[in-house]
């Protein structure tokens, strides 16, 4: 059974169709990557799948319950953990009272919480960032943090938005490497990335590419880059016949 | 510091019970009352406008509730300790009726919608003689056999010492993160899961009760009320005032507040005579331009500065293993 289902989703803004009949399936302990260019409609989508805004038309069905019209608590409540791309820390917190407020979800204890959010930190390496504010921190830690406070949550699902555009490549790798073990952890992950391709060959089962909020490829990694329509979406006509 | 926080509020609430067995004159106990007054009006503001950031600027809306509450339940005849809990509870329905509208918009929008419920209900007071007495004002009931001002003075004592109490279980309970989490980033907090609706609702009915009740005291007290005594602007912006001053979102923010705040505008009073609220305002331009946070918010961050900084800025990676190593080569080729 599959975990997550799009099913024929549409969303339009206006004159502009964000997303366009778009459909597929996610299974459980699978890394999916939705890439495709700038403004393709790699955040809409995730905004629909957490109930952020709501599809014109089609259904979104998660454990195949109909999910298409939540509201974003109801989604994270059900196991929908997200980032944000434009990283959204409560600053004044510490770093650890940031991933507590994820442990919140699951325990109404805050000893209890604190552990589970510690758990999360060592998981990610931040340990030594723990009791600093989050306002202090770099892009990097930032990022990590949106990580930490969504699996904080003990989600099924997380959708990662852009979770290292902005970061060195070595640091890119280095939290590819430990995304890649989510799966052990019984999550699966819905990436959403724009080029920092190192990343996705590295740790996705499976790459969807939308352009102009249509689903233009899916499958294998390595089978998906090298189609016509996805050097096309990247590149443009013109380097297509180069690049091919 | 949160603990030291604690400590010095109830070494002081302590110490301030004895207070009355100084020899004090009826005025100085007056005084004195207010600023406690104040302080739980206070507490129970930060519980909305600190903590979970929400601008109210109409909380004169439940304070006037509850000291109409108490005036006109008794007038029918009953009890005034059961009018006060009446009073109290619609203070609370009222405060749910115009949280489910007004939390509806967010930032300005908000703080002007509170206002607007507020002034509403000072006019509707105004204009329904037949209830309220309108302007020319209804009778309170005494609340302590003894017209003692003393047992005002130590209820409102109580009253602080109740809402600081709450205000430190909150913070540390789960609800204190949410609504401190609704504070700093509404969409991060729904993001974990978090209710923000329910949340927000929930701190305005608690500290709406406090406010009632806060309001009942000093209708009490003063024996008659009028609408522009218990509904106007100015309890509103005061109750706010008094939180912002002392810091807004600490836990003894609006105490300080009220105790500066409250005694200077007393003594100003005495020494500038009529130029005393030109006095006050500049005080206040001047701790909002320099002190931001609050008096004790820009102490507790003067403080942390002096702790021991971590020897990370920021998480530094960690050592490579070897795997690491491998990709990285094979990914810098």
């Amino acid at each position: 059974m599959s975990l997550l289902e799009v099913k024929h989703v549409s969303k339009r803004f206006g004159g502009l169709k964000a997303i366009n009949d778009v459909s597929f399936l996610v299974k459980p302990g699978e890394v999916t990557f939705i890439v495709g260019p700038n403004g393709a409609g790699k955040t809409t989508l995730f905004n629909l799948i957490t109930s952020v805004f709501h599809a014109d038309s089609g259904s979104i069905h998660f454990e195949g319950r109909d999910i298409s019209h939540l509201t974003p608590n109801g989604a994270a409540q059900i196991g929908i953990g997200r980032t944000f791309q434009l990283v959204k820390p409560l600053r004044n917190l510490t770093v650890l009272e940031n991933v507590m407020l994820g442990a919140f979800l699951r325990t109404s204890s805050p000893s209890k919480a604190e552990k589970e959010a510690t758990k999360v930190l060592a998981f990610l390496q931040m340990e030594n960032v723990a009791h600093l504010p989050a306002r202090g921190m770099g892009l990097p830690t930032l990022k990590r943090l949106e990580i930490a406070r969504a699996l904080a949550t003990q989600p099924k699902l997380i959708l990662l938005d852009e979770v290292v555009a902005g970061m060195p490549t070595s640091e890119a790798i280095k939290l590819a490497l430990l995304l890649k073990r989510l799966p052990e952890w019984g999550i699966s992950t819905i990436g959403g990335i724009e080029h920092v391709m190192q990343v996705v060959m590295r740790i996705a089962d499976r790459v969807i590419v939308l352009d102009h909020g249509v689903l233009i490829a899916e499958g294998a990694p390595q089978d998906v880059v090298h189609r016509p329509e996805v050097i096309e979406a990247y590149l443009g006509s013109k380097y297509k016949e180069i690049a091919l | 510091m949160r603990k030291w926080q604690a400590l010095i509020a109830a070494v002081f609430l302590f110490a301030a019970l004895f207070v009355p067995l100084l020899a004090l004159t009826d005025y100085t106990l007056q005084i004195l009352f207010r600023v406690f007054l104040f302080a739980a009006l206070g507490l129970a503001w930060n519980l909305v406008g600190g903590y979970a950031g929400q601008l109210s600027l109409g909380h004169a809306a439940y304070f006037g509730v509850g000291a109409y509450g108490l005036a006109l339940f008794s007038k029918v005849g009953i009890s005034p300790w059961a009018s006060v809990l009446l009073g109290v509870g619609l203070a609370v329905i009222s405060a749910a009726m115009i949280g489910k509208v007004s939390f509806r918009l967010r930032g300005p929008y908000f703080a002007l919608c509170t206002i607007a419920f507020a002034e509403v209900l000072r006019l509707v007071a105004k204009n329904l003689p037949n209830v309220t007495g309108g302007d020319v004002g209804v009778q309170v009931p005494l609340l302590f056999p003894h017209s003692s001002i003393r047992c005002f003075y130590w209820s409102g004592v109580l009253l602080t010492s109740f809402a600081l109490a709450l205000s430190a279980w909150i913070e540390r309970s789960r609800f204190g993160y949410y609504l401190m989490a609704i504070r700093e980033d509404q969409d991060t907090a729904l993001s974990v899961g978090v209710n923000a609706a329910r949340s927000k609702l929930w701190a305005l009915l608690i500290s709406a009760a406090i406010t009632g009740l806060g309001g009942a005291l000093y209708a009490s007290m003063f024996l008659f009320i009028v609408p522009d005594q218990v509904l106007p602007m100015d309890i509103s912006t005061e109750i706010a005032i008094v939180a912002m001053l002392g810091g807004a979102g600490t836990l003894i923010g609006p105490l300080v507040g009220s105790v500066v705040l409250e005694c200077a505008a007393e003594i100003f009073k005495n020494i500038f005579k009529e130029a005393h609220l030109l006095i006050y305002g500049v005080l206040i331009v001047v701790v909002v331009l320099f002190m931001p946070e609050g008096i004790v918010g820009t102490i507790v961050s003067k403080l942390a500065l002096f702790k021991k900084t971590p020897s990370a800025p920021f998480a530094a990676p960690g050592r490579a293993t070897a795997e690491e190593e491998s990709q990285r080569v094979a990914i810098d080729k």
